[in-house]
């Protein structure tokens, strides 16, 4: 009990340390752009929670996250699958492997202008720049993992006959899965920047839409709220992902480590 | 096996391209071919997809004018700074708190929280501060590029083995010589990695900047190409920030195979 | 069941050729035990490739079951040296047991009878939900034996499967082996480069030549059938039979230095 309580205490010391400065340190400051933090935490429920079905979290941050949802997976399957094909051919990798590496370099913001004007502002535009942004990380390092499968177990497998889909399905998709996640988390990252941009540069809803506008109306107390949603947002999902990458990928953190002990 | 009795050549008798090599640059034909074809046989509206010709002459023609060099210019510039800064904060910082366990223990939570942070969220307060100068950019830029190189460096000065460091103690290397002969080399690839992220990061974020916050430089252009119906231009600009982002790649990785040639064979497995 | 003609292999780079095997042909009938043994480098693994169908022979015929094989033949289980790297690190020792089974599309009431069945022939019974890696070498070996016997094969392929096993968990592997060949009558081919184990083993040992390789002799072994670690290695005969095959061995090694020296 005694050594749980200094290990929770140092890991919420910093945080509480950084947020009393900034506390404190803005409470008597007028600056115009930077106002006290107890503005900031007051003004935070009438703007985002007031109004019920009404209220901006129903209205802007739920279809930003369908956005991200719909964007995000359709890049992980189209990204997996296509890393599957890929990889397993090394015909198909020297063809494609320059063309994927030219888009993959393409920044994706750069594309939002080209797209705003082919699909417009809505759902569908934003949902294809977060697929086009974030498919090549897992694309990429999809085939990375393919190419990596151990050939011992793809003699194995082939020996006893697992061939086609479930080779795929029980040799090559858990195998490569460390990654794969690798590439995915590369891309959730680049999904959630290209959600914020897609909305800030053309959008009628939205969270990125919504902080814009807060700062473009000067309503500063509440540009902060947004900008800490975003944060918050920024960081649930991130650990959200890791609470799943420990959960898929036990087989393999269990398997390092084995090693490491050797 | 027979010994063999003529020395075994050190030159292949024909040097012949690599395969792969062969089947990469057709790829890149062929996906130039359809690039081509395809807009045309379908008809295409220009302001759709135009064929590549019609790309590559638009941003033949814009290569002449000083506008485009300005803005290459601009990106470049912030892009550089950014990560120069970046760079350097990251990796003292992280060196720093890497050295010191209690210094890890007290940080990491606040690192864990404050790092999937978007820094597009900050976007908004940059504005407002600095306008469309070039420090709105680099407060983007900098903030994103920053948790990479730091998170990198810390990795990489943990990984310094312990024996290593205790035989330098032993011989009695003070604390800046251990930190020069031991924590250096081994943290190096590390940082290797690290700068090569943040490259990538500070790219996106510049065009980010360009685009969202209206800074000079090659993401307002594609923006005004785009507005202003020049379709094939914004493609082929769109092209330009592709190549400078394969250049960046490229470049960062041949420097790290340089000067880390002695430790390639020895980096493990490095998490990205 | 299992018929080798002139099994020739014949590997070609762009500099050079090596001819891993000559000429090999022998047979296996139903049912038998037989242990193939050989100096080192003289493509005992090329030769098992080629027989688990992994690998196709540049000239000669391998017939299993009176049908060539051109691929893995069904009905032919093999257990690779490594161990390590065949067993799935992803699924549990059940699990990986399983698997053949499943891919065979087998109903579970039989699959869970056949897995079980498997692992306490191997002595496993009590661990069927650890991971490999969380398992001894020699354990793992015996997952990956495990794995072979349920899958009811017609023919079992051995690559030196306790090479990288110590010496007193090889002996209780050897006694294994002996003990399902006996209660299931698979017909058992065993490679292995240690001598006094394919005697100790064998109904027949089969003695190869350096590379390139020919069969250099087919002996049989008129030891008792019941083998025993203590008992049979203490025969008079058990010590002939290994030293005529040594003095093969080294004939055969002496044959190839001598030929180079010319």
């Amino acid at each position: 009990m005694t050594r749980i309580l200094p290990r929770a205490a140092q890991a919420v010391a910093l945080p509480i340390v950084l947020l009393a400065i900034w506390w404190w340190t803005s409470a008597s400051s007028d600056s115009f752009y930077f106002p006290p933090l107890s503005q900031i935490v007051s003004t935070f429920p009438e703007t985002w929670l007031t109004g019920g079905s009404h209220s901006r979290l129903v209205t802007d941050v739920l279809p930003s996250l369908a956005r991200l949802l719909v964007g995000y997976t359709s890049a992980v399957v189209l990204g997996t699958a296509a890393g599957l094909l890929i990889g397993s051919s090394p015909t198909l990798r020297g063809l494609t492997e320059p063309v994927l590496e030219i888009f993959r370099a393409i920044p994706p913001p750069a594309t939002v202008p080209l797209l705003v004007a082919l699909a417009g502002i809505d759902n569908l535009m934003k949902v294809l720049v977060i697929v086009f942004g974030c498919v090549w990380p897992i694309l990429l390092n999809t085939v990375a993992g393919v190419r990596a499968v151990d050939p011992m177990l793809t003699d194995t497998a082939r020996s006893y006959r697992i061939n086609g889909l479930s080779g795929i399905r029980y040799l090559v998709l858990r195998s490569a899965s460390p990654q794969i996640m690798t590439g995915m988390r590369q891309g959730l990252s680049i999904a959630i920047i290209l959600m914020v941009i897609s909305e800030m540069f053309a959008a009628s809803n939205g969270l990125g839409f919504t902080v814009v506008q807060f700062q473009r109306t000067f309503a500063v107390p509440e540009m902060w709220t947004g900008i800490i949603v975003l944060g918050l947002l920024g960081v649930t999902l991130s650990l959200a992902f890791q609470a799943a990458e420990r959960r898929l990928l036990r087989w393999y953190f269990g398997l390092r480590q084995a090693h490491r002990q050797e | 096996m027979t010994a063999a009795t003529r020395p075994t050549s050190r030159w292949p008798s024909s040097r012949r391209v690599p395969p792969s090599t062969m089947l990469g640059i057709a790829g890149l034909a062929a996906f130039a071919v359809v690039l081509e074809v395809l807009p045309r046989l379908l008809q295409l509206p220009s302001n759709v997809l135009p064929p590549l010709s019609s790309i590559l002459s638009a941003l033949a023609g814009e290569l002449r004018t000083v506008a485009f060099w300005q803005a290459v210019q601009d990106t470049v510039v912030q892009w550089a700074l950014g990560l120069s800064i970046a760079v350097a904060a990251g990796a003292s910082v992280g060196v720093l708190i890497g050295s010191v366990p209690v210094l890890r223990r007290a940080t990491a939570s606040t690192i864990e929280f404050l790092r999937p942070i978007p820094s597009v969220a900050l976007v908004p307060l940059a504005v407002l501060l600095f306008g469309t100068q070039l420090r709105s950019a680099l407060l983007l830029i900098i903030y994103a590029s920053f948790w990479q190189v730091l998170v990198q460096t810390m990795y990489g000065v943990v990984d310094v083995d312990p024996v290593a460091d205790q035989t330098a103690r032993s011989y009695g290397l003070g604390r800046w010589a251990r930190v020069r002969y031991v924590v250096w080399p081994t943290a190096m690839p590390y940082l290797a990695t690290g700068v090569r992220l943040a490259a990538s990061v500070a790219l996106i974020l510049a065009i980010t900047a360009e685009l969202v916050i209206g800074s000079p430089g090659l993401g307002q252009e594609i923006n005004a190409a785009q507005s202003g119906g020049a379709t094939a231009l914004a493609y082929g600009l769109i092209l330009v920030t592709g190549i400078f982002g394969l250049v960046v790649n490229v470049g960062v990785r041949t420097l790290e195979r340089r000067v880390l040639s002695w430790h390639v064979s020895v980096r493990g497995e490095v998490t990205q | 069941m299992l018929d080798v003609r002139g099994l020739n292999k014949i590997y070609a780079s762009k500099d050079r050729q090596v001819e891993a095997l000559r000429n090999l042909t022998f047979t296996v009938a139903p049912g038998e035990l037989v242990c193939l043994v050989g100096p080192s480098g003289c493509g005992k693994t090329t030769l098992l490739k080629c027989l688990a169908g992994l690998l196709d022979p540049t000239a000669g015929d391998v017939l299993v079951e009176g049908k060539p094989v051109s691929g893995p033949p069904p009905g032919m289980a093999v257990v690779f040296q490594e161990y390590g790297r065949s067993l799935f690190p992803w699924m549990t020792v059940a699990q990986n047991v399983e698997l053949p089974l499943r891919v065979k599309k087998m109903p579970r009431a039989r699959r869970t009878e056949l897995v079980t069945d498997a692992l306490a022939a191997v002595g496993l019974a009590d661990t069927p939900s650890a991971y490999p890696w969380q398992l001894s070498g020699g354990m793992q070996q015996r997952v990956a034996i495990a794995r072979a016997v349920a899958y009811e094969p017609h023919v079992m392929l051995m690559d030196e499967p306790f090479a990288a096993v110590d010496a007193q968990t090889r002996a209780d592997l050897e006694d294994l082996i002996r003990a399902i060949w006996e209660r299931t009558g698979v017909t058992t081919l065993f490679v292995t480069h240690d001598i006094d184990e394919a005697v100790y083993l064998g109904q027949r040992v089969i003695v190869l030549s350096s590379s390139p390789t020919v069969v250099q002799e087919d002996l049989t072994i008129d030891l008792p059938d019941h083998r025993d670690q203590l008992e049979t290695r203490a025969l008079p005969r058990f010590t002939e039979l290994r030293t005529h095959v040594y003095a093969e061995i080294r004939a055969a090694k002496h044959a190839v230095l001598s030929a180079a020296q010319r």
